[in-house]
């Protein structure tokens, strides 16, 4: 330590000089691929959708400036509003759905109890599985002569007389509901593991103050637990959300490109496919997207209003 | 007593619901090994396990089950590779070096997650088509490298891990006149070890998973993945479960053996990194 304080400045300094160039040139280069890459492909794409959308524009031949039409037209065409309203129901009801049972999950796997363990493995399992594996078993499990329905029969309910004929994925009135049961259930590992997480860091002595006040296991729940999850509320649903808005997987899979029966699983995110990679309206496909975009962005907003700043800086 | 019988009840209905979640990857399983006709049975094993439902996926289907798990396991692998470089070199970078831009740059890279996939997929493919990447030419596969090269979640996993690595340890190194690239290479990424199997098992996860990017991007049968084919074939095999739900095992099956293998070790990072988002 002695010999450094006996060197002479200017050497030090000059060294030092040398050593921070050093490190800026070496950070710039270490984050030069990955920023070009956002650049291009996440900002300046972005750009270039709003461009896109603005003309008639097909993979091949002369396109024609439209304006904002292709937005206007959207909103004539009947799928289109079909769409918007299926994956609004969708996202409105497996949202909460999944939430709760989320939660649920979290706070039974949370407590004491002997192999919380393996139920939580168990449970986290769904959330780690493909999409396209678990909806072509589920699509076999709710065929009408399926397992589902095996189990209804086994309960006394008669499926013959059922409103749907036991015909769950082919009835375009049970079609989109179907897809929401198996979607909260996938999800809901997930949403379990964020909770979880949350309910780890909860200071325990709020709970013990609470107790010896004489508070009960509903009251400590209702007013100390799940105030102090705020942040993973919002967390939660605001993610749950913006994935439920982007639903494509699971409805292509069990309902075809045209989210049959009758539309019934035409999601926002698979009239894209259908435009852009059936009918070729790049265009068209590209102001949907923005329309999604918008749409996600001001339902984001929303829950922050909703929520409250503080739960929105809670996250961190 | 009381609560001796309320934790009795817990138990049990935890139990019944993870035997409830797990009855479809039974099942799965279980007609896999049935005949055709045994499947509207719905008998919980096979009468005798058959495997004729393999046999055929091995040797009757186009793109054969081979190209399919390969495509699939190449694309994961390489996107696995990607991510491990990128999010690592550029995770050091914004949570170690001083230069000049750093926290706007890395605001950015937040940023970046706000933008759906879904919104993107119009440009980027028509970018892409430019680039002549849409093809049935092997470089079709780079058009997904390109998109799925780099994550901003993992740059921010990356970044994490690095600012929680103690000062001394570099300070050390720096006394010997070790620079900033053997500073990366020789002290942060051998101390980096959990944070690159995490990144790399959810990465691969997600890219062997996904179906969205690859059912948009690659052109032709030879070049499709397992969940892709399983899309596919859906249409062809509509009534022929058994292989159907053979492809959907084997989908499922290195997720699986990962999952076994890592679980305690995936539930635990996945708490610790729900914790820091």
């Amino acid at each position: 330590m002695t010999t450094q304080t006996q060197v002479a400045p200017r050497p030090v300094s000059r060294s030092r000089h040398a050593r921070n160039l050093k490190e800026c040139l070496t950070g710039w280069s270490f984050i030069a691929a990955p920023m070009t890459l956002f650049a291009v492909l996440s900002f300046g794409i972005l750009v270039y959708a709003v461009w896109i959308s603005r003309y008639d524009w097909g993979l091949l031949g002369a396109r024609k400036y439209l304006g904002w039409q292709n937005f206007s037209d959207s909103f004539k065409d009947p799928v289109f509003l079909r769409a918007i309203r299926n994956s609004l129901l969708y996202a409105a009801l497996v949202v909460p759905l999944q939430t709760a049972l989320g939660l649920t999950l979290a706070l039974l796997v949370n407590s004491k109890i002997k192999g919380s363990n393996f139920f939580r493995a168990t449970f986290y399992f769904p959330s780690m599985a493909s999409s396209a594996a678990i909806t072509t078993l589920f699509i076999l499990l709710m065929t009408p002569d399926g397992l589902f329905n095996k189990v209804l029969h086994f309960f006394g309910v008669n499926i013959s007389n059922l409103f749907n004929q036991g015909q769950w994925l082919s009835d375009s009135r049970t079609a989109l509901y179907s897809v929401i049961m198996l979607n909260a259930w996938t999800t809901s590992g997930t949403m379990m593991l964020f909770y979880l997480a949350n309910l780890q860091g909860i200071d325990g002595s709020y709970e013990e103050v609470a107790k010896t006040d004489g508070a009960n296991r509903w009251q400590i729940l209702r007013y100390i637990t799940l105030p102090l999850l705020k942040p993973a509320h919002f967390f939660v649903i605001t993610t749950g959300m913006i994935g439920a808005l982007q639903l494509y997987d699971q409805a292509i899979l069990a309902g075809g490109a045209d989210g049959s029966p009758n539309y019934s699983l035409m999601t926002m995110v698979l009239y894209i496919y259908n435009a852009c990679f059936r009918q070729f309206k790049f265009g068209y496909g590209a102001a949907i997207g923005l329309e999604l975009f918008v749409m996600i962005f001001s339902l984001t907003l929303a829950q922050r209003f909703l929520f409250g700043s503080r739960a929105w800086k809670g996250d961190n | 007593m009381k609560h001796k019988i309320g934790k009795f009840l817990l138990f049990g209905a935890l139990l019944t619901y993870s035997f409830v979640s797990f009855i479809p990857f039974f099942w799965s399983i279980s007609t896999s090994f049935k005949t055709e006709s045994e499947v509207f049975l719905n008998h919980i094993l096979p009468q005798r396990l058959n495997f004729t439902a393999y046999v055929h996926i091995a040797t009757k289907i186009t793109p054969t089950l081979y190209r399919l798990f390969f495509n699939s396991l190449f694309i994961a692998i390489v996107v696995v590779i990607l991510h491990l470089i990128l999010g690592s070199t550029a995770g050091y970078a914004f949570a170690r070096l001083r230069f000049p831009g750093r926290d706007l740059l890395f605001y950015m890279v937040l940023g970046t997650m706000m933008i759906p996939d879904q919104l993107r997929v119009v440009p980027v493919y028509i970018l892409l088509v430019k680039m002549g990447l849409i093809s049935s030419h092997p470089s079709n596969f780079l058009a997904i490298f390109l998109i799925k090269a780099v994550g901003a979640a993992d740059i921010f996993l990356f970044r994490q891990y690095f600012l929680n690595i103690p000062k001394d340890l570099e300070d050390a190194a720096r006394i010997d006149g070790v620079g900033p690239v053997q500073m990366f290479t020789r002290i942060m990424v051998p101390n980096a070890l959990p944070i690159i199997a995490t990144v790399s098992i959810l990465t691969f996860q997600g890219t062997w998973n996904d179906l969205f990017w690859p059912s948009i991007i690659l052109q032709t049968p030879n070049h499709w993945t397992l969940p892709f084919g399983i899309l596919e074939f859906q249409g062809q095999f509509q009534t022929d479960w058994p292989p159907m739900m053979a492809l959907v095992v084997l989908a499922t099956l290195p997720i699986l053996l990962i999952y076994l293998f890592a679980q305690k070790f995936i539930i635990n990072m996945q708490l610790g990194s729900a914790v820091k988002q």
